[in-house]
């Protein structure tokens, strides 16, 4: 996902104005395609299972059941139960609660992450691009430093030795993720710099950050914004990732990676446990990368000059 | 932590009749049903063919002095390499049987001498012949206070009569030298000239055992038989040790024909390798109680009232029924193998009524008004801390205890597992004892004694005057007496932690693995075993 | 001339980067909870021997001057020793009192050198069956991006992106190895042991190979040298292996450049998983272990193989195409 904001060149962003609003042209093209409307129809029924079932649901998704552990899905087996469509895990919990519950919080992580990534990133390449000089150099050195450490290395290392609760991981995640928009953003506002408009506005004596925050901003960051969907898959699987290694959220609050990484010893005998929220999850990323991948080609195709 | 060594307790055989029915039944299926899939790395494999290799779920900790540490892995290498003065098999038949070893014969002189007369002939791996002068370096220098792992009950005096007769001596620290009695099956005999010279103490094994260290190649640890082992060279002509801490990782390696013997396994692994008729189960109850240690040097479990709510709101049964085939009912502060066992009537169970009353006696009606309190277990080395470690954090919760459960990796848990000055971290730790001996003080005192309070820092006059006076006790059935009727039922009625249950070792092994013996505290006798 | 400028510009540049890279490992190392000495001497060490230690290592020193230190072994090619590991390569889990005079600790470049070449084979690997996955898929894919082979990368790269490594390597083991017995999953004791991890880790990279394939062939083949191509009556075959592939390889070669650090995030917990004696295993159980020297001395390796295998990129973007901007 890393290349889909290095693609995103300089001269493409801001060069070609397109009169209207963009993120609308953008939004729409994407939206006539087959992928995005895929996508965004498995996406809003996820979301809508994991916000309504849990509070409807009978059960509870942290309640332990030592009578009915182990449970297989529906129709396999014998034990199965009405009750519990995808089981129950190890210790009788309903495997289906814990996948929504799950989902909940790595959908949080997401785009609570991405956000973050966006406005530092975004903010501080603005700031770079807009200001230049040392501004300019001391951050773009810091954004290469930071970029050139790999950020699971950085994240495993800062979570592994601190307590990983759900802000000190979205901070983590996000504070290690913002480079690559800074590159983005920095490059789309010393585009911007140059124009006419910011020109003119400098004659009539708007002061930088009015230029920055009222003017430029907004032309820049929209198309930004819809390839940052994308990187909410990434972060999804970041955060199971980190869960899985033990340093996600920690338990009673279920997460996908916990749960696989806890099923790992139950996968013989019983694979659902880990299978379910790997093909949730792979699901949901599904829905969010066709979204993504769509809104990606919409921009470049207004963009390249459609 | 977990401290396990030598103990008293079956030591399980592996039978040869039961071995060759599996063999023979199993023969067709293997020989001929089963795709051979090492063709691409057969080679690497038939040249050590002939090792065994066992999967530990501990690492070694780089030091090899054995006073330094507490750790079972290391100890089950340690009975490879090292000798001791007597072996204790705790066959469930004869518990108290000890097996001379480097020691002939444990005399006692009067109620503060113990006389050990020494095998003669047996040299350590570097030659140097053992002598009464080994005994004395190892036990004086084990004894110090210093020593972190606190193995004996005080310091003692070793008096060398000839090379070989020495006399143990504890008439100068007050309490009675037939403490050694058992003792001396678990302490690992080291050369007196490696005590005089530390760095050659921690750089590298040098005992009498039938195993010699060869090398340690990342998390592996290679020994070879030693030739002038007092019993003759083991038939098995090199082991290696090697940590794998995922218990998936173990079963996965045993099933993939990577591994010949595997330990600390859980029900589910059980289950899908008894279906396998190429391996079989040894089950072994330990001398490993698991505990919930609560800090009881900081608020609130500095209260009793608190500590025994705790107790209270923990249904224990339903912590057996997480935990499978990996652990067994036991109701006191010490395993059932132990000496001086027994069913404590006053051991708090499960009651929501009192639990609740000792809440609202201590101010904290409904846990309204506690802190925080963090509860930590670890993960990849006991079976299934991190499941019942919900479970009871659920049930605490339940009661109203604002728990946070924390679960960690083994080093990180056990850098906060001890007590330090001003209380160890957070209120509450999961942690085993599995001391290596029959002797009851290796647990009880090591953790309840104001001397010692290793993981719940207590200090407490009554629970050390009742473990003084079991100690100092006359006679064998004198202190059994005061162990059952005082010190248990003391320490449960403290409850400066709850013991949960009595952990089950679970080895599994290759069928062609034939001979060899497993100590209830994990330790093995790979002396006479054979690996076809 | 120009060229050589530019090099010399670009090295330097990454020195700096470096530099900046330690400064902030090193940093957050020592602002974290947790006091390493506690580490170094083990749990149960008592506390006068925890500050006899500290101060004979220097831990109690200001950090700057902990840094100058550093980085003057740095220069020198020193990484510093490591927390956990002796020489002798076994580690602990903590907990115990180890002795300050216990043997003598593995340096943390040996412990790192030694890794390098396994997981190296284990990258390139997985390379050669990404792309053995990946080609094929993308070229077909770019070449009729409204076809069925359009459709197929496209919905290869949706699915594989998805995957969790870590749960397609469980399940991997649980089919091809314990069920099928095909290969051997745990451990490294040959070639066999680098396969499953590979494949593995070659769906992750797989899709955006073929993301790349396809976006760049579409849009040469719709350009007008192929045009020109085709007028002037080539073959087929020899307008795509010819020209597409030439021109595609500079996004391609970019990309692997840019990869190289979710790469690297993969190796980490593949090889966890697989237990394959590699640097992201080195990795896992050192930020477990919090062997802190181990950790720094793997995040500036890592940093330094990424400044300079995009640089390395950049050349040979420069020498496929001289008009890629240097």
């Amino acid at each position: 996902m890393v290349d889909t904001m290095a693609a995103i060149g300089p001269d493409e962003l801001g060069s070609k104005r397109v009169e209207g609003s963009i993120a609308r042209q953008i939004l729409g093209t994407a939206w006539r395609s087959t992928g995005f409307r895929i996508g965004f129809t498995v996406f809003v029924l996820l979301l809508l299972a994991s916000a309504i079932v849990p509070e409807i649901s009978p059960y509870e998704a942290t309640k332990m059941n030592m009578k009915a552990r182990f449970l297989p899905p529906l129709f396999l087996g014998e034990k199965w139960e009405w009750g519990h469509p995808l089981g129950t895990d190890q210790l009788g919990r309903d495997m289906l609660l814990r996948c929504l519950v799950g989902l909940r919080y790595s959908l949080f992580i997401g785009v609570t992450t991405v956000a973050l990534m966006f406005i530092v990133g975004c903010g501080l390449g603005l700031l770079s691009g807009f200001k230049g000089r040392w501004w300019d150099m001391a951050i773009m050195r810091l954004t290469d430093a930071q970029l050139s450490i790999p950020m699971i290395i950085l994240a495993i290392t800062i979570l592994g030795v601190s307590k990983p609760t759900v802000p000190t991981i979205i901070l983590v995640l996000g504070l290690s993720g913002w480079p690559l928009y800074a590159r983005v953003a920095r490059s789309a506002a010393v585009a911007e710099r140059g124009k006419e408009y910011v020109r003119g506005l400098r004659v009539v004596g708007a002061g930088d950050w009015r230029i920055l925050l009222l003017f430029a901003a907004p032309n820049i960051l929209p198309p930004i914004a819809f390839v940052a969907v994308l990187d909410i898959a990434r972060i999804m699987i970041f955060e199971a990732i980190l869960g899985f290694l033990g340093l996600g959220i920690q338990p009673p609050t279920p997460s996908f990676g916990t749960i696989i990484s806890d099923a790992r010893k139950y996968l013989i005998n019983a694979w659902w446990i880990a299978t379910s929220p790997g093909v949730f999850l792979a699901v949901a990323l599904t829905s969010i990368n066709l979204m993504g991948a769509a809104l990606e080609k919409a921009r470049n195709k207004i963009y390249g000059g459609a | 932590m977990r401290e396990r060594s030598s103990c008293k307790g079956k030591w399980q055989m592996i039978s040869r009749r039961t071995l060759m029915q599996g063999t023979l039944a199993g023969a067709g299926a293997f020989g001929i049903g089963r795709l051979n899939p090492d063709f691409l790395f057969s080679s690497a494999c038939a040249q050590e063919a002939k090792t065994l290799r066992f999967l530990a779920a501990e690492a070694l900790t780089g030091n090899w002095d054995p006073t330094t540490h507490t750790n079972l892995g290391q100890l089950i290498a340690e009975g490879f390499m090292f000798g001791y003065l007597t072996r204790a098999p705790m066959r469930p038949e004869n518990p108290t049987e000890l097996i001379f070893e480097l020691a002939t014969s444990l005399e006692s002189i009067d109620d503060y001498t113990l006389e050990a007369k020494l095998r003669p002939g047996v040299k350590f791996h570097d030659g140097t012949p053992f002598t009464a002068a080994d005994v004395k370096a190892t036990y004086e220098y084990g004894c110090q206070p210093d020593r972190p792992a606190q193995w004996y009950p005080g310091q003692v005096k070793v008096e060398v009569i000839d090379d070989l007769t020495c006399h143990i001596k504890t008439g100068d620290f007050g309490y009675p030298a037939a403490l050694y009695y058992y003792l001396s099956s678990f302490l690992p005999i080291m050369s007196a000239k490696d005590v005089a010279n530390k760095a050659a103490l921690s750089a590298k094994p040098n005992g009498t055992g039938p195993f010699r260290f060869v090398q340690q190649k990342g998390d592996s640890t290679f020994m070879e038989a030693n030739p002038d082992f007092y019993l003759g060279k083991s038939p098995i002509p090199a082991v290696e040790y090697r940590y794998v801490g995922d218990t998936t990782t173990r079963t996965l390696a045993l099933l993939n024909g990577e591994a010949d013997i595997i330990e600390r396994l859980e029900q589910e692994q059980v289950d899908t390798i008894e279906k396998d008729d190429r391996f079989e189960i040894n089950r072994a109850v330990s001398v490993e109680n698991k505990y919930l240690f609560f800090r009881c040097s900081k608020p609130p479990f500095d209260d009793v009232r608190i500590r025994q709510a705790a107790c209270h709101a923990i249904d224990r049964s339903v912590i057996l029924d997480v935990l499978g085939v990996s652990g067994t009912y036991s109701k006191a502060h010490i395993s059932p193998v132990k000496f001086g066992y027994t069913e404590v009537d006053n051991y708090p169970e499960f009651d929501p009524e009192k639990c609740q009353a000792l809440l609202a006696e201590a101010g904290f009606p409904k846990g309204e008004g506690l802190p925080e309190l963090t509860y930590y277990v670890s993960v990849g080395f006991y079976p299934k801390t991190k499941e019942y470690g919900e479970v009871i954090t659920a049930m605490l919760q339940e009661q109203g205890f604002p728990v946070n459960l924390q679960v960690l990796e083994l080093a990180a848990w056990g850098n906060l597992l001890y007590d330090k000055p001003g209380g160890g971290e957070g209120n509450m730790i999961d942690c085993g004892w599995c001391t290596g001996s029959p002797e009851p003080d290796l647990v009880l005192r090591t953790h309840f004694h104001s001397s010692s309070k290793r993981i719940c820092g207590i200090v407490d006059p009554e629970i050390d005057a009742v473990l003084d006076k079991e100690r100092n006790a006359g006679t064998v059935n004198e202190r059994q007496d005061i162990l059952q009727k005082e010190t248990l039922p003391m320490i449960a009625q403290k409850a400066p932690a709850l013991a949960l249950f009595t952990s089950v070792f679970i080895h599994a092994y290759r069928k062609e693995l034939e001979g060899m013996y497993i100590y209830p505290n994990g330790m093995m006798d790979a002396n006479k075993a054979t690996l076809g | 001339m120009y060229f050589l400028e530019f090099l010399l510009k670009r090295i330097a540049q990454g020195f700096v980067i470096i530099f900046l890279t330690s400064l902030l490992i090193f940093t957050l190392l020592r602002v974290v909870p947790g006091d390493p000495v506690r580490l170094i001497v083990g749990g149960m060490a008592p506390d006068n021997v925890v500050e006899e230690v500290a101060t004979k290592m220097g831990l109690r020193d200001p950090i700057i001057v902990q840094y100058g230190r550093y980085m003057w072994g740095l220069l020198h090619g020193d990484l510093g020793q490591s927390y956990l590991r002796p020489k002798s390569g076994m580690i602990a889990t903590g907990g115990e009192y180890v002795d300050p005079s216990r043997a003598d600790m593995a340096s943390v470049g040996e412990l790192i050198l030694e890794r390098v070449p396994l997981t190296l084979q284990l990258a390139g690997v997985s390379l050669v069956f990404a792309c053995l996955i990946a080609f094929p898929i993308g070229i077909a894919g770019g070449l009729r991006p409204n076809g069925w082979p359009g459709v197929l990368a496209f919905a290869t790269q949706s699915l594989f992106v998805s995957i969790p490594n870590f749960w397609l390597a469980i399940i991997l083991i649980l089919l091809l190895s314990v069920q099928l017995g095909w290969l051997p999953a745990l451990g490294y004791r040959g070639f066999a042991y680098v396969i499953l991890p590979a494949i593995v880790l070659a769906v992750e990279i797989a899709p955006f190979l073929i993301r790349t394939l396809t976006v760049s062939l579409g849009e040469i083949m719709q350009s007008h040298f192929i045009d020109e191509a085709r007028v002037r009556g080539l073959p087929k075959r020899r307008i795509v292996y010819g020209h597409a592939l030439r021109n595609a390889a500079v996004p391609l070669a970019n990309l692997l450049g840019i990869q190289l650090s979710s790469l690297i995030g993969g190796v980490l917990v593949v090889e966890y998983i697989f237990d394959y004696p590699g640097l992201g295993h080195l990795t896992v159980n050192s930020v477990v272990g919090r062997d802190f020297p181990t950790i720094q001395g793997i995040a500036i390796t890592t940093s330094a193989v990424f400044v300079f295998v995009n640089i390395i990129v950049d050349l040979i973007s420069y020498s496929i195409d001289p008009r890629v901007e240097l």
